[in-house]
């Protein structure tokens, strides 16, 4: 009776705990992944220096794009912005850092203290430009190419795995 | 500079932790009667050294010392000292030192207070308890170290949501870490009881003042938060079934089955097997309850940022816990001896501590079961608060009516007694006169009304029967009172609730079927970091001919942008007088929501005077003990 | 004696037994019954048997510049990139509600386009969203 107690309770708990194990690596509902494959949409977007505007039609004079959405305020992007660095030197990869809902002051400071990786720096101060690409959250990364395709998209920080993935998709 | 002076502290404990588990592993060999004084030492400068880590974190909150992450991160330099302070357990990493300082806390005034107890059981405690301390700190120092450096340092840190600044928030996480990781010591003596084999008694006695102090701060936690969820999020409730909600209700149930088995261990009657499985379950439910809250499976109004990482550790951690339980719990399973009878006080006991197991299964499915069926179907639910109301609400009478009745009762005896009696009449008498008062038409919340009001009825006439006798046992009677007078204020304030939902122009008047509602006056203020938009409304009873005035505020935060409502209350001990107003996209149109709640305070009061019977509890043991 | 002993613990046993097969019973048909199944706009679009009887949630975020407001209705289109949904709702809107945000809706669909809210609920803490809470805006009940 009491072996099979034991037995009975043990296995009880296993189910439960792999049920929560699996639960931890569970995708989530708002997966923007299906957006990979299409095309970006034409947006304008402020630029953070000046009060010029960008179109996003003039990336199509890059060979591959990547597009940073970040803010000082984020901790996640504290922590990929040494990737954003490294991939900042290939060569045919223009970075554009979009400044999502930020202080001026306390961006600058941050790309101060961080570096700055981006060729063009956006900002969107409201966070509504950056619903148009499908973000969400902050940090999210979108890779494109000279037809403003998306070939890639990253929802959170960069990871040096991403980072050579990256480079292996340029390369080619 | 406080960061290494933080990290030499947490190193310190670390250190003095895994000094005391192989000191106490050697002295498991030894046959004496005696702990080493060693031990005492090493407790002492154990808890010495979490203290001040904890202190650094503090102070470092205090300066603004935005060298470290989890301060430039949660803190401002323009909050106020308060929040600061507060600041310093409001996230993940400063929240788990402070878990960490309570273990360690409970595991010195264990060592220290416990006296006259078998020595293997104290030191097999010490033992499971600075395991469970060892592996938070490993936990702290690979995960989450609230003492990471940040190089160079910002100007100025991050955090001033205002939201989240508010008293009862501030102060509630605290007096629940205490309630539920304080539970920890008797998971450990529950262990430690198990393999060094002492009496039940003995066992019963050294841990029923740290079940009395858990359950007593597991109560105030509960309540301050609901208090929070009140007046701040602007809802006009003030209990939502939310997950993290649930799970700080869950050890309370376990608390609360504990707290009365105890009873009937103390007098060496049984349960001994049931008491060491309630000890282990309270502090394994508080960790579920962790794990579903950090890890972020499930998501709720408390936000802590989560992290699958943090979840993986709290979920391994979870599972040699349960599992080494079980595995001790089945090789030292205690011998009962069982003396129970049918009408006695212990069959009470034992049918409280079932209906609190079912309440716990109720709460535990509604909690877990978004997450079982995402996980095995991949539809998303949400489990609604009908769900614990229908389920809950029945079970409430035959509980209400055992509380009653049950401690009348005498122990191990077999004697059946009289249902009628003049309490009864009373009661009926007092329930008829309610029910003409409200006209209540739906027949399970009279029944419930009717036994809330026979207990409380019951447990006045008991004191006054024990007042006149010289024996009070006056703290089961204040809590029980307590719980009576909460489930019937939370009834009627349920019933007389009122709500509206309208729009109004300044100028405008909304009649509904009691009340005047004016919109008189619009001011906008520019107050210090915020724009504050406030409305003067008159709220006129169409009865009584009162008229309060009521100004709720919409305030625009410019650093970080952020719109909060704040609700006006009008409240006196019969009833609140709620009011938000909101805008919607710049138009000359407000939103308003309308709530009229009967008798919140006295809901508060209710909670008070139930966790005052363990208050009262704790200090007449300490009492009896010195005579 | 020892007969009778066994015969009375039998039926203890199966009346407990009884008791909780009938508690599981009814917690789990209460439970299924208060269940709010939780949609995308492209999960409505796509899936064939919806109950339009059946209280369930909508999800999505507000599209920019699609709310519209008189004195008794706030109108908006819950958006999730790819499908689209029109919603309506009269009462207050919670703080963090705003176009371009998340968002859930509590109500029935009157039909696959057009979904009446009686509750709305918004995201409580506005900046920080890592990657693995965005799904959860749904468990966001207040």
């Amino acid at each position: 009776m009491k072996k099979i107690n034991y037995i009975i309770i043990s296995v009880l708990f296993s189910l439960l705990f792999i049920v929560l194990y699996l639960s931890l690596g569970n995708e989530k509902i708002y997966n923007t992944q299906d957006l990979v494959g299409k095309k970006i949409s034409e947006v304008e977007i402020n630029l953070f220096q000046s009060n010029e505007t960008f179109n996003t039609k003039e990336l199509t004079n890059n060979e591959f794009t990547i597009l940073n959405f970040w803010a000082s305020w984020c901790g996640p992007c504290r922590k990929e912005h040494p990737n954003l660095v490294r991939l900042s030197k290939i060569k045919n990869l223009k970075l554009i850092g979009v400044n999502f809902k930020d202080e001026k002051d306390n961006a600058r400071n941050f790309l101060r203290e961080n570096g700055n990786p981006f060729d063009i720096l956006a900002e969107d101060k409201n966070g509504k430009n950056s619903v148009n690409f499908g973000v969400y959250g902050i940090p999210e990364t979108i890779l494109i190419d000279s037809e403003l395709k998306i070939l890639k998209k990253y929802i959170g920080p960069l990871n040096i795995k991403d980072v050579n993935e990256i480079r292996k998709i340029v390369k080619k | 500079m406080l960061s290494k002076l933080g990290i030499l502290f947490i190193i310190g404990t670390l250190f003095t932790s895994l000094s005391i588990i192989f000191l106490t592993f050697k002295e498991l060999k030894v046959i004496d009667n005696l702990i080493p004084s060693k031990i005492y030492k090493f407790s002492l400068f154990q808890l010495f050294f979490s203290i001040s880590s904890f202190f650094v974190l503090l102070l470092a909150y205090i300066l603004s010392d935005f060298s470290l992450v989890n301060v430039y991160e949660n803190s401002h330099s323009n909050k106020p000292l308060f929040y600061k302070i507060s600041g310093t357990w409001g996230n993940h990493e400063g929240s788990l030192l402070l878990w960490i300082n309570i273990l360690v806390l409970f595991s010195s005034l264990f060592l220290f207070l416990t006296k006259n107890s078998d020595k293997s059981f104290k030191i097999l405690t010490l033992l499971f308890q600075n395991l469970l301390i060892i592996t938070f700190l490993i936990f702290l120092l690979t995960n989450s170290n609230p003492f990471s450096e940040l190089f160079p340092v910002p100007l100025e840190g991050l955090g001033l949501n205002p939201i989240l600044q508010d008293p009862a928030l501030a102060i509630h996480p605290p007096l629940l870490y205490i309630g539920f990781v304080g539970s920890s010591i008797y998971f450990s003596a529950a262990l430690a009881a198990l393999i060094s084999k002492i009496d039940s008694q003995s066992f019963a006695i050294s841990i029923k003042s740290w079940v009395l102090v858990s359950w007593f701060f597991q109560t105030v936690g509960i309540l301050v938060g609901s208090i929070w969820a009140y007046y701040e999020l602007g809802w006009g409730g003030y209990w939502f079934w939310d997950p993290v909600e649930n799970s700080s209700l869950m050890p309370w149930f376990v608390m609360t089955a504990l707290l009365h088995s105890i009873l009937v261990l103390e007098r060496r009657i049984g349960l001994y097997s049931w008491v060491i499985v309630l000890s282990i379950l309270t502090f394994t439910m508080s960790v579920t309850g962790t794990f579903l809250v950090r890890s972020g499976i499930l998501n709720s109004v408390h936000t802590f940022a989560s992290d699958p990482s943090r979840g993986l550790f709290i979920l391994s951690f979870l599972v040699i816990m349960v599992f080494s339980s079980i595995f001790i719990f089945f090789k030292f399973s205690p011998k009962e001896n069982k003396k129970y009878s049918v009408f006695s006080k212990e069959a009470f006991i034992i049918a409280n501590n079932w209906f609190m197991i079912f309440f716990l299964g109720v709460v535990l499915i509604g909690t877990l079961y978004p997450v079982l069926l995402d996980t095995i179907t991949g539809s998303k639910i949400s489990v609604g608060p009908p769900y614990y109301n229908l389920i809950l609400a029945p079970f409430l009478i035959p509980l209400l009516f055992l509380m009653t009745s049950g401690p009348n009762y005498k122990w191990i005896s077999n004697e059946v007694r009289s249902l009628f009696n003049l309490v009864l009449v009373l009661s009926v008498t007092l329930f008829l006169i309610t029910f003409f008062l409200i006209k209540e038409k739906n027949f399970l919340i009279n029944l419930i009304l009717f036994f809330s009001i026979y207990l409380i009825t019951q447990t006045l006439f008991d004191f006054y029967e024990s007042f006149k006798k010289k024996n009070i046992n006056i703290s089961r009677i204040i809590s029980h009172l307590g719980f009576g007078l909460l489930i019937f204020f939370i009834y009627i304030n349920h019933i007389f609730s009122v709500e509206n939902n309208f729009n109004l122009k300044l100028g405008e008047t909304k009649k509904t079927d009691y009340y005047t509602i004016k919109f008189v006056n619009l001011e906008e203020q520019s107050i210090k970091n915020y724009k504050s938009i406030i409305g003067y409304f008159n709220v006129s009873n169409k009865k009584n001919f009162t008229s309060k005035e009521l100004r709720p505020e919409i305030r625009v935060y410019d650093k970080p942008f952020t719109i909060t409502y704040e609700a006006s209350i009008n409240s006196n001990l019969f009833s609140d007088t709620y009011l938000t107003m909101s805008n919607i996209s710049d138009t000359d149109v407000f939103n308003i929501k309308f709530q009229v709640k009967p008798f919140m305070n006295l809901i508060w009061l209710s909670v008070l005077l139930l966790s005052l019977g363990g208050v009262l509890n704790f200090f007449k043991r300490k009492k009896y003990e010195k005579n | 004696m020892l007969f009778k002993k066994v015969k009375i613990r039998l039926s203890i046993l199966l009346t407990l037994s009884a008791i909780s097969v009938f508690l599981i019973f009814l917690v789990f048909k209460v439970l299924e019954d208060n269940v709010l199944y939780f949609y995308s706009p492209s999960e409505i679009k796509n899936t064939n048997d919806l109950n339009l009887n059946k209280k369930i949630r909508v999800g999505g975020m507000v599209k920019k510049g699609s709310i519209q407001s008189n004195e008794t209705e706030i109108k908006f289109v819950v958006t999730d990139l790819n499908n689209e949904i029109i919603v309506s709702y009269s009462g207050t809107v919670p703080a963090l509600f705003a176009e371009g945000k998340g968002v859930v809706a509590e109500g029935r669909l009157r039909d696959k386009k057009f979904f009446i809210a009686k509750r709305i609920l918004a995201k409580h803490d506005e900046n920080y969203m890592p990657p693995e809470l965005r799904g959860n805006l749904n468990k966001d009940a207040k």
